[in-house]
């Protein structure tokens, strides 16, 4: 079922949660909405589950006005970041609740639920745990114990709010390629809601990128981390390292360097910053005739295949981060306290102090 | 045998022998000092005491009264504590103060008051009466009386787990189907249950041992509204110790077995809401 979010406005007290909101989720995708907090994707997602009321504007489910639908008529399956489950039924009770407490007139017989809640903690990988209560599951185990909830009124779309924020590290990671695989199978129409940028460009079909109540950008994640339209989905999309200097006729002078910015040819001599990701930072031993920011190489995090390396920009005394393969770190033989020579292999231009 | 077991925490010793002591100083040796006094009459005497007609219609008013009260007041306190908890008007402090009141007013005083507004010519009681319904001087009032001086017990220990009580269980229902009904039975008062057995526990051991405001009300009219305490005090001043003690130690004893079962109760309904 799509979903189709026109003119939202949604506000708490004077705060401004969401400004003004379009937004369409096609049938079957699986949509992420990133940003910090704040940013109003909380509020954005609980308004498609009928949880707030907009201020003003639709929401539609399948091109159909569902505005003022109750909650319970909207047939969403929603997963809270802190797994709202009840921790007085086991893990069996937990997701058969949605069934057993349906209109007589269509609730399955007791064989049918047994038979679906089974089905449902197969899928989850927690056919064993079924006479548990919560408080004896771990984290993981307890958000997946939710998700079968949700999935056991055969919701016509998914909502996850930070499904996996109070989780560690490693079992976020296991989770979210879980996630999609379960997406790929099911296909349901599902968003969930992240501040994990890696998340996101991991999991999602597309990514919204949302900031102070906005919509920035949205696209597939190569789009949005490739191209993104603004700094502040640039910032936000994975580290990046800013040269502040000026722009002028399509050219951008920072230090000894000038590099082409042909967006901003109109410009004379107007502030502006680049914007290079640390991967996108060369890194050279010698200069070898060209022009080159002298760094000094303050430390190198050289675990795991990509070396990050701490750079101390000798003309201004500004910090870079740059990343580079473990066999090109080899080749250059790089240790702390050395002096290089970097430039930037690609960058974007934005006009402006930058944030 | 080693009782102390290594433990970080220092001075278990002590604080364990403190609380010993202490507790046997307030506690054990005073009441153990009613099963002395009750041995010097014989099992033959005891009996007859115990199951005097009197002693059973006072053991009959107190246990049925307190029990009506303390129901009553799981109802009502309920009630109280989730007004308190879901909903902010104007003046809701004070009301949050007035259930604190039964707690430290003088009983007798409430019981007074009780008797004043309750009587056949009292404010209330004006309108009662003709309808036949009589509170003031009858086993009604009694029941009124214990209802009052026990509400605070469920409200103040409702009110923590009710205001802990995050709205997202609730969501999470709703978005399952679930309608209000529905979610306040299957998700809320279970989660309530512990707290709710606690409160009725407190309220029903304090009303079974409530005298102050029971005697203005009850009118002490023996077989009819007389309260075992009551009862324990007119033998006592007739000088009937051993009479008075006979009768505090089947007290002590339903109150004791009373208590037990519901902790049990208790126990298990805890264990299967171990914090998530």
């Amino acid at each position: 079922m799509s979903i189709e979010i026109r003119r939202v406005t949604k506000q708490f007290g004077d705060f401004a949660a969401l400004k003004n909101i379009d937004l369409t989720v096609n049938t079957g995708e699986l949509v992420a909405l990133l940003g910090p907090s704040g940013s109003g994707k909380t509020t954005l997602l609980r308004i498609m589950a009928g949880l707030e009321t907009p201020d003003s504007g639709e929401i539609l489910f399948h091109g159909e006005n569902a505005t003022d639908r109750s909650v319970r008529d909207r047939h969403v399956g929603f997963v809270f970041q802190h797994y709202a489950l009840f921790k007085h039924m086991t893990v069996f009770e937990n997701v058969a609740f949605g069934l057993r407490v349906r209109p007589r007139s269509n609730r399955p017989s007791n064989e049918e639920i047994r038979a679906k809640v089974h089905s449902l903690l197969q899928l989850v990988q927690l056919d064993r745990m079924e006479s548990n209560y919560p408080s004896q599951l771990s984290g993981g185990q307890r958000q997946r114990v939710a998700l079968a909830r949700a999935l056991a009124v055969e919701p016509k779309m998914l909502l996850l709010d930070e499904p996996f924020g109070a989780l560690d590290a490693k079992i976020r990671q296991e989770l979210r390629l879980w996630l999609r695989r379960l997406h790929d199978e099911l296909h349901i129409t599902s968003v969930f809601v992240t501040h994990d940028q890696e998340e996101a460009l991991e999991v999602a079909d597309r990514i919204v990128v949302m900031n102070e109540g906005r919509i920035e950008q949205v696209g597939t994640p190569e789009e949005v981390y490739d191209h993104p339209v603004n700094p502040f989905v640039y910032h936000f999309l994975g580290n990046v390292n800013l040269f502040h200097s000026r722009v002028g006729e399509g050219r951008v002078k920072i230090g000894p360097l000038e590099i082409d910015a042909p967006e901003h040819a109109a410009a004379q001599d107007t502030p502006a910053v680049a914007y290079v990701r640390p991967h996108d930072i060369e890194i050279e031993r010698h200069k070898n005739g060209q022009p080159a920011i002298a760094a000094l190489i303050q430390h190198i995090q050289s675990v795991g295949p990509v070396v990050r390396l701490q750079l101390n920009r000798q003309d201004t005394g500004q910090m870079i981060e740059a990343e580079l393969s473990k066999e090109r770190y080899r080749e250059l033989g790089l240790k702390a306290g050395e002096v290089v020579f970097i430039k930037p292999r690609h960058w974007t231009v934005y006009q402006g102090e930058g944030i | 045998m080693v009782l102390k077991q290594k433990s970080i925490l220092p001075g278990f010793g002590l604080a364990l022998g403190f609380t010993l002591f202490y507790l046997s100083f307030i506690v054990l040796i005073p009441l153990s000092t009613l099963f002395l006094r009750t041995a010097t009459l014989s099992w033959g005497q005891f009996w007859e005491i115990i199951t005097a007609p009197r002693a059973l219609a006072s053991y009959r008013l107190s246990l049925g009264a307190s029990l009506i009260a303390a129901l009553l007041n799981v109802v009502f306190g309920l009630l109280v504590a989730w007004v308190l908890v879901r909903y902010s008007f104007p003046g809701k402090r004070i009301v949050d103060g007035l259930v604190d009141l039964p707690f430290a007013l003088p009983t007798a005083v409430g019981g007074i008051a009780l008797t004043t507004i309750y009587s056949g010519k009292g404010w209330i009681g004006q309108y009662l009466e003709p309808l036949g319904i009589k509170v003031a001087y009858a086993p009604l009032g009694v029941v009124v009386a214990l209802t009052f001086i026990g509400l605070p017990f469920v409200v103040r220990t409702v009110q923590p787990v009710l205001e802990d009580f995050h709205p997202e269980f609730e969501e999470a229902a709703t978005t399952l189907g679930a309608n209000r009904l529905q979610i306040f039975l299957r998700v809320i008062f279970p989660t309530l249950m512990p707290a709710l057995l606690t409160g009725f526990a407190m309220a029903f051991a304090r009303a079974l041992g409530e005298y102050g405001s029971v005697v203005f009300i009850s009118g002490n009219m023996p077989m009819r509204t007389e309260i075992t305490p009551l009862l324990i005090m007119t033998k006592l001043e007739q000088f009937d110790y051993a009479g008075a003690t006979a009768l505090a130690v089947v007290m002590l004893a339903v109150s004791f077995l009373l208590l037990l079962a519901i902790n049990l109760l208790q126990w298990w309904s805890r264990r299967r809401l171990a914090a998530l």
